[in-house]
């Protein structure tokens, strides 16, 4: 009931070899969440398929840009990747290994490798820690790098304080924090030592669920630049996970758009925003408000009629074609796209929509004139 | 009050008839020099609003920008009366029509709320009662202010909640605020505010909990609002995208004052205050070349200076210097009609 | 590029700001609510309260003018009168002819250590099988709650009147027999503060950090699920004393029926109501007020601890 069903089409390529350019790679990935009902014993009386079946690689040094609405699944997706949440099929291979066949301490180990920053800096910190604390606790369970025991000197607490006082310097926060408790940080400021605490462990891959959702305006583009620092100088490879596309764009190479647990479109991050294939980007693209009047008002609009359908019971065919402004009569409803390359038509890019090629090249128009808001006369 | 509310028995029309004309050159709202000071028991005396002025004509949308602690939604729950009285004070005056809501009494306040001023806020949960049926709370505020039948209020609701994009409304008017999605609590909750066709709506961030795509649906059925019916309306936002967008004139206000305040377009293409124009450089757009990186804004809203000593926004500002130190700084015009900045430095005009 | 040029802000915005930058102390939550405690007029009248009880309970020996608990003058006392106030005996005679003022000093001690001690028994009780519940979840976690709910469902003075009964009439019986009774609620409390906790974002924070469970339970989820549960022990103290003095009531407490204790004293004068009320009275006060020191401070620190009245 779980899995077989979802990957159709053509096989995905082959996940590649350990030490190639490709560090993770994810192909069919689901994490279903059992629906349970029952007086005195839990029945299943069904699956809520958060994810149901991401393929996609992330290449080293990259930034994987994962956008979608909240229900779409993509924090999910970024917690079955470091099994937070365990997934229920699919594989995750990381730098060669396969992450969903790892014991549990070796998983544990591995976690240094993969971090993670959360949305809400101050539920991610315990408050009852110190800075200190909680940037030193990380180090006392992996013990530093070699190069960082080079650089601080093998004696642990020690050392551990140094480093923690560089890594606040890092991410330009003064060492008298140190001392210092979450709740007495602004939300920039502590946004700040969650990613300290995530980098202090050098970790090869960074997943970053909306860094910058909670924090305010004046505050994002801050921890938007010391995230793209920190890149730089650490040689870090970023997952991010936001439903801001303006933010994702900016600091993303690659973006995927989700839907319904399902990634719709995948493309550099330029392209994207030049020509969304998807009927879903087209969409999501046209919402997003753009602080600038001009464009405002002359820009198209299209809306998208009702709400998400639920994850539990999700569309037949298409997930979006019950939303779809470009629905059409045959194949929609009833088969499914799968994620496809569309090759000379668009190179570097894969979309999970039949009619991807029509509607590029405006064969096919929007179905309700209704959904269209047109530039306002005046 | 007399010469304003004619309460008449009759239909929908009749009563909206009655209602004083509209005159889309009179300012509906006018609020001025409004000041809310918040003290608490043993603790400093904070201002949270000071000296803030805006108007409202009808059919006009004005904007008020600005972070957490800038005195945006205390401005509007102040003129809504919505403020707690202990520990509270408010001064200044904010005139509907002449009559000041301020220092109007209770039950005047509330014969006006929800007939003639109503108000959106951000969570549509917390503002919905999660134990009466959506429709009966549509209802509810129908009955109250009109003289309408079960069955008549029923219809009207129904058509209210179809308007307001809600799918299925018969069947949604006896569903419970938790059987419905963020979006649809949204627009429920908007459908409520419209219920009497409010002459002024205060919008305080109503889309900031909704995804893009319902945020669009929901900010085209406020546009629909103002150009059909004449609604005048306060946005409440941090989102400038959402200003540029909807608002026809847009105040921009920082630690809580009104740092800037201009014509929509004027604003976003002459950008004169730092805040305003350090804000529009640092916020990653959609449309923005890719590789470009962000100029922030240093510091954080928290890093500020009294306004009655220096610029409170002089702290994190590029710019500051000795000339920044004064009290009081005005907030004055400079460059096109009806643009004001407080500001000593100003940005050149032709700097975008 | 993340250090910000603030550097160049001129002097006199720098002194204006006055406290914007950090300084070198930090303040943790419990120092946070210590500090919101003092300021607080009724956990100063509840600290003051259970400060005397603490002084008198541990320096009774310097207050009492007598020793404890030993009927010198029981031939002063008659079926139908007790000697009140004299010159030697500030408040007069008990019914078992010793001193009352001596009395009820040496029964602050007494109420002292039953409550510290029962409480102690019960939180230790209930934070062991809260943990389990809590910690380990699965078939743990239903089989301690299935185990707490039964108990909870049996009335806790019944429960200690039972297990009173069985244990005998040894002193530590109250106060095992009392602190059981806690058990249950205490166990109850904190797995449902470590429930809540758990799903807090830096629990899975911790995970992603690699660390161990038994370490994030231990060091992270207990810790920040504990004030709840202070709190309630705090309250618990003063049942606790209300509740010994109910046990010695049902004549189920200490053998020694000499023995100072504010809730046997309350007995022994229960017969001489009419003629002699200030011997039920005064240790009745005694307990009553002790009791409201203890749940004004629980309940300020409830406060105290509320993360609503945090910044």
């Amino acid at each position: 009931m779980t899995s077989s069903e979802t990957v159709s089409g053509p096989a995905p390529s082959p996940p590649p070899a350990p030490g190639s350019d490709v560090l993770l790679s994810v192909r069919g990935l689901q994490v279903h969440f059992p629906i349970k009902r029952g007086l005195v014993f839990d029945r299943t009386v069904g699956h809520v398929r958060a994810v149901d079946g991401v393929d996609l690689d992330v290449r080293r040094g990259q930034t994987y840009g994962l956008v979608g609405e909240s229900g779409c699944g993509k924090s999910t997706f970024g917690r079955g990747l470091l099994r937070l949440e365990e997934p229920t099929g699919g594989s995750v291979i990381f730098d060669g290994q396969d992450i969903r066949s790892l014991k549990p301490e070796a998983l544990r180990l591995m976690r240094r490798r993969m971090q993670m920053v959360f949305q809400d800096p101050l539920a991610s910190l315990d408050p009852r820690q110190s800075v200190q604390s909680l940037l030193s606790e990380p180090l006392t369970v992996h013990g530093l790098s070699t190069a960082d025991a080079e650089e601080f000197g093998r004696d642990s607490s020690s050392s551990h304080l140094a480093k923690a006082a560089a890594m606040l310097e890092v991410v330009g926060l003064p060492r008298g924090a140190l001392a210092k408790y979450p709740h007495e940080f602004s939300g920039g400021q502590r946004q700040r030592i969650g990613i300290a605490r995530a980098m202090i462990l050098n970790p090869d891959l960074v997943i970053a669920d909306e860094p910058v959702s909670a924090l305010d305006v004046s505050v994002q583009a801050q921890v938007i630049n010391l995230l793209e620092h920190l890149q730089d100088l650490l040689g870090l490879t970023y997952i991010v996970i936001a439903h801001d596309l303006a933010v994702v764009r900016h600091i993303s190479d690659v973006i995927g758009v989700m839907y319904l647990g399902r990634l719709v479109e995948e493309a550099p991050s330029d392209d994207l925003y030049a020509q969304p294939l998807h009927p879903y980007t087209i969409a999501l693209m046209s919402a997003i408000p753009i602080p600038d009047p001009e464009i405002e008002d002359h820009r198209e609009r299209i809306l998208l009629r009702g709400d998400l359908p639920s994850p539990a019971n999700p569309p037949s065919g298409c997930r979006f074609h019950t939303r779809c402004p470009y629905r059409q009569q045959t194949r929609c409803d009833t088969e499914e796209p799968v994620l496809r390359d569309l090759g000379a038509v668009a190179p570097g890019r894969r979309v999970a929509c039949h009619y991807a090629e029509e509607i590029l090249a405006g064969q096919i128009a929007i179905s309700d004139p209704s959904l269209q808001i047109d530039p306002v006369a005046g | 009050m007399s010469e304003t509310v004619t309460l008449e028995p009759g239909g929908r029309r009749g009563r909206r008839a009655t209602r004083e004309p509209v005159d889309r050159h009179q300012a509906l709202l006018e609020v001025k020099n409004l000041n809310v000071t918040f003290q608490r028991r043993g603790g400093r005396a904070t201002r949270a609003v000071d000296g803030v002025s805006f108007s409202v004509k009808p059919g006009e949308v004005v904007g008020i920008v600005g972070e957490s602690g800038s005195g945006k939604s205390v401005t509007s729950l102040a003129v809504m009366g919505l403020l707690p009285s202990r520990g509270v004070q408010v001064s200044g005056e904010a005139l509907y029509r002449g009559r000041n809501l301020l220092t109007m009494g209770n039950q005047e306040l509330s014969s006006l709320r929800g007939r003639d001023l109503a108000m959106v806020f951000q969570d549509p949960m917390s503002s919905l009662n999660p134990v009466i049926p959506v429709g009966l709370q549509v209802t509810e505020v129908l009955r109250r202010h009109e003289d309408l039948t079960r069955q008549q209020a029923r219809d009207e609701a129904e058509d209210l909640l179809r308007r307001c994009g809600i799918p299925d409304p018969r069947r949604r008017l006896g569903e419970y605020p938790h059987q419905l999605s963020g979006g649809m609590r949204q627009r429920a909750l908007i459908a409520i505010a419209l219920a009497c066709k409010p002459a002024l709506l205060i919008c305080d961030e109503p889309t900031t909990a909704l995804d893009v795509t319902i945020q669009a649906q929901v900010l085209e059925l406020l546009k629909e609002l103002v150009s059909e019916l004449g609604t005048a309306m306060v946005m409440i936002t941090h989102d400038l995208g959402v200003v540029a967008g909807l608002c026809d004139f847009v105040n921009v206000m920082y630690a809580g004052r009104v740092v800037e305040s201009a014509d929509r377009r004027e604003l976003f293409a002459h950008p004169r205050h730092r805040y305003t124009h350090g804000l529009l450089n640092s916020i990653p757009r959609l449309d923005s070349p890719r590789g470009e990186a962000l100029r922030p804004i240093p510091g954080t809203p928290r890093d500020t200076i009294a306004w009655s000593k220096a610029c409170a926004f002089a702290p994190r500002c590029q710019f500051a210097d000795d000339d920044c130190v004064v009290d009081d700084l005005e907030l004055a015009p400079l460059g096109a009609a009806g643009h004001r900045v407080r500001c000593v430095h100003p940005a050149p005009e032709e700097d975008k | 590029m993340t250090a910000e040029p603030l550097s160049a802000r001129p002097q006199a915005l720098t002194d204006l700001m006055g406290d914007v930058g950090l300084d070198e102390r930090g303040t943790s939550l419990w120092q946070g609510a210590f500090q919101r405690l003092r300021r607080n007029p009724s956990a100063i009248i509840g600290a003051l309260i259970v400060l005397a009880f603490v002084l008198v309970a541990v320096f009774a020996p310097l207050i009492a003018p007598y020793e404890p608990a030993k009927s010198q003058w029981i031939d002063q006392v008659t079926p139908s009168t007790v000697p009140g106030h004299s010159a030697e005996h500030l408040l007069g005679l008990d019914p078992l002819g010793s001193d009352l003022f001596t009395q009820l000093v040496y029964g602050a001690r007494q109420s002292l250590i039953i409550g510290i001690v029962s409480t102690a028994f019960g939180l230790a009780g209930g934070v062991i099988l809260g943990t389990l519940a809590g910690g380990l979840g699965g078939w743990v976690d239903t089989l301690v709650m299935r185990l707490v709910d039964i108990l909870l469902s049996i009335p806790s003075l019944l429960l200690a009147v039972s297990i009173a009964a069985m244990l005998g009439q040894r002193p530590s019986a109250i106060m095992i027999a009392i602190g059981a009774a806690q058990v249950p609620i205490f166990a109850r409390l904190l797995r449902g503060s470590m429930l809540a906790q758990r799903n807090q974002d830096y629990v899975l924070a911790s995970f992603s950090l690699g660390l161990r469970r038994r370490t994030i339970v231990m060091s992270h989820v207990l810790p920040n699920s504990l004030g709840p549960v202070i709190v309630q022990a705090t309250l618990t103290l003063a049942t606790a004393i209300i509740e010994v003095a109910a046990l010695s009531y049902l004549g189920l407490g200490a053998p020694d029926p000499a023995v100072a204790e504010w809730g046997r004293m309350l007995v022994k004068a229960q017969d001489r109501l009419q003629s002699d009320p200030h011997l039920t009275l005064l240790p009745g006060i005694c307990i009553a007020v002790t009791a409201l020191g203890f749940t004004l401070l629980g309940e300020s620190l409830r406060e105290a601890l509320d993360p609503k009245s945090r910044r």
